[in-house]
């Protein structure tokens, strides 16, 4: 039996896991831990351990110390802390920053933000896969150079970087790097440490925790100026009263969020779902066919306008691009940073799969896509083929 | 994008969506695209004694096209072969709910009507001819 409305949009937020909410419920009752976990008192140094237990939980899935891990709002506000505190802290170093014209829009806004500010910043280029080269990141990085600031996993494609490659090439050149891995948790491993990587954003509500929560991973030794003020939580990195029950719920998510288990079934729905997809003549899969995280599926359908198809499949939760950009008219700037023209990015619907997916639901959705793209290329008989950029 | 139920129902059971059989008389055809629209639209229509008879249309674009496109043949269906000149698609938009940022798209489908009726127009110069 399937459901009326089918979720494969996981990579734009994911549904809380029950367990997560158990914990967040429990957390925020009579008996739970509702003290501000700054205060001296006995309730409030409870919160503040359970605050500690979950900073602990998500230092262990992404390979660090706990003292390293700070809590934010997301990985949006991660990312500005990163760009813009560790460019300010290190003006002195210079003030040049490296990062590709891949990324999300958090980090590529907050680059152009420095950018009015004086910064330079140098794009990196990428291969028709949308792999960046690390002896490319090598070649750019400069005297002059703060910082490099490369995502884990991509948002619209899932193409995966070579991270712990890219890492070690910043830092034979004594540059800093950052990682936005809000992509990144339960599908993939991530061994932060091990992979010289010396900041990195997270966020809880892509790996089955609450919105509004998220984190910093700051290396020892890294400076950083903060951008609000007003207190010492969170090492002065991010002042403000932690919201334990989101924290805990995050810490939750994380535990639960281990690569080994989900990773294979993920890639089993999402490899189910392409195969069926692919069985559509002149369907096509954007990013690397191999070096990608198994949750992310990117299909462009020529001849087939992308909001057409989304409409054709109501009861399907998809992106037409990445999420974020959903409300936005342009093309992806993903997809058309790997050479897709502005029509074929609009022909293009990505699909994310996650814990819940079930085999029937896959099915059920390649049996609507292999119905509907032939009616809706019917409908358009003799249109021109607007392929070329 | 939420789409009005009109729009809903147009794009997935549009009425005269299609093609007019080879050999129709009286068919005339216009079309009209732009590519930065992302907009295509092919209008077929059979002109009978300086009425349209039958209107049928071919698209590629987002659903407000799809649906604007199935209402404009509704509405040319039946009518005098001018109102291939009088479709007047920025009166209808509010209806469909269709915004404000789609408009142009809509223009194209007036285009494609115009299309038909320049076509109508000169194969009736050559009949006077």
């Amino acid at each position: 039996m399937i459901k009326k409305e089918i979720y494969l949009d996981y990579a734009a937020t994911t549904p809380v896991d029950p367990a997560v909410i158990a914990v967040m419920i429990e957390c925020l009752g009579s008996s739970g831990d509702s003290a501000n976990p700054s205060s001296s008192h006995l309730p409030g140094r409870r919160a503040k351990a359970r605050v500690e237990v979950a900073r602990s939980q998500i230092a262990k899935r992404i390979g660090v110390s706990s003292d390293t891990v700070w809590f934010t709002s997301g990985a949006t506000e991660s990312d500005n802390m990163a760009l813009i505190g560790a460019m300010r802290a290190n003006a002195h170093r210079g003030r040049h920053l490296i990062t590709s014209v891949l990324e999300h829009k958090a980090i590529l806004d907050t680059a152009h933000a420095l950018e009015a500010e004086g910064v330079e910043v140098t794009y990196v280029n990428h291969d028709p896969d949308g792999i960046v080269d690390p002896d490319q990141i090598a070649e750019a990085i400069r005297d002059d150079t703060v910082l490099v600031s490369i995502m884990h996993v991509n948002n619209e494609t899932g193409v995966l970087q070579d991270i712990a490659a890219i890492g070690q090439r910043c830092h034979e050149c004594g540059v800093l790097f950052h990682v936005d891995a809000a992509q990144s948790t339960g599908k993939v491993a991530l061994k932060l440490e091990d992979w010289a990587v010396d900041l990195a954003s997270l966020t809880a509500h892509k790996t089955y925790g609450p919105m509004g929560i998220g984190a910093i991973y700051i290396s020892e030794g890294v400076s950083l100026d903060p951008m609000i003020h007003g207190g010492e939580q969170e090492g002065g990195f991010r002042p403000g009263t932690l919201a334990t029950h989101q924290i805990v719920g995050f810490g939750k998510a994380f535990e639960l969020a281990d690569p080994d288990s989900d990773g294979p079934l993920l890639a089993a729905r999402r490899d189910r779902l392409w195969t069926g997809l692919n069985a559509i003549e002149g369907v096509s899969l954007n990013g690397h066919p191999a070096q990608r995280s198994p949750h992310v599926l990117n299909v462009t359908f020529p001849g087939v306008e992308g909001s057409s198809l989304q409409l054709a499949l109501a009861n399907v939760a998809i992106s037409a691009g990445s999420a974020c950009n959903s409300d936005i008219p342009d093309p992806s700037h993903v997809l058309r940073g790997m050479g897709l023209s502005d029509v074929l990015a609009e022909s293009t619907l990505r699909f994310s799969v996650g814990r819940f997916t079930t085999e029937a639901e896959i099915d059920y959705v390649v049996g609507r896509i292999q119905d509907e793209v032939p009616r809706l290329r019917a409908l358009a008989s003799g249109a021109p083929v607007w392929t070329a950029s | 994008m939420d789409y009005s139920s009109e729009v809903e129902q147009r794009f997935l059971s549009p009425s005269r969506a299609g093609e007019l059989e080879k050999g129709t008389p009286g068919l005339v055809s216009g079309e009209a695209a732009d590519r930065t629209l992302n907009v295509w639209i092919r209008f077929q229509i059979q002109v009978l004694d300086g009425a349209i008879r039958a209107a049928r249309f071919s698209v590629y674009g987002c659903p407000y096209t799809v649906a604007a496109a199935d209402w404009a043949a509704e509405w040319l269906e039946g009518r005098s072969s001018t109102a291939l000149e009088e479709l007047g698609m920025l009166r209808r938009y509010k209806k469909l709910g269709v915004p404000v940022e789609k408009l142009g798209k809509l223009l194209l489908i007036e285009d494609a009507a115009a299309a038909c009726w320049r076509e109508l127009d000169g194969l009736e110069r050559q009949k006077r001819n």
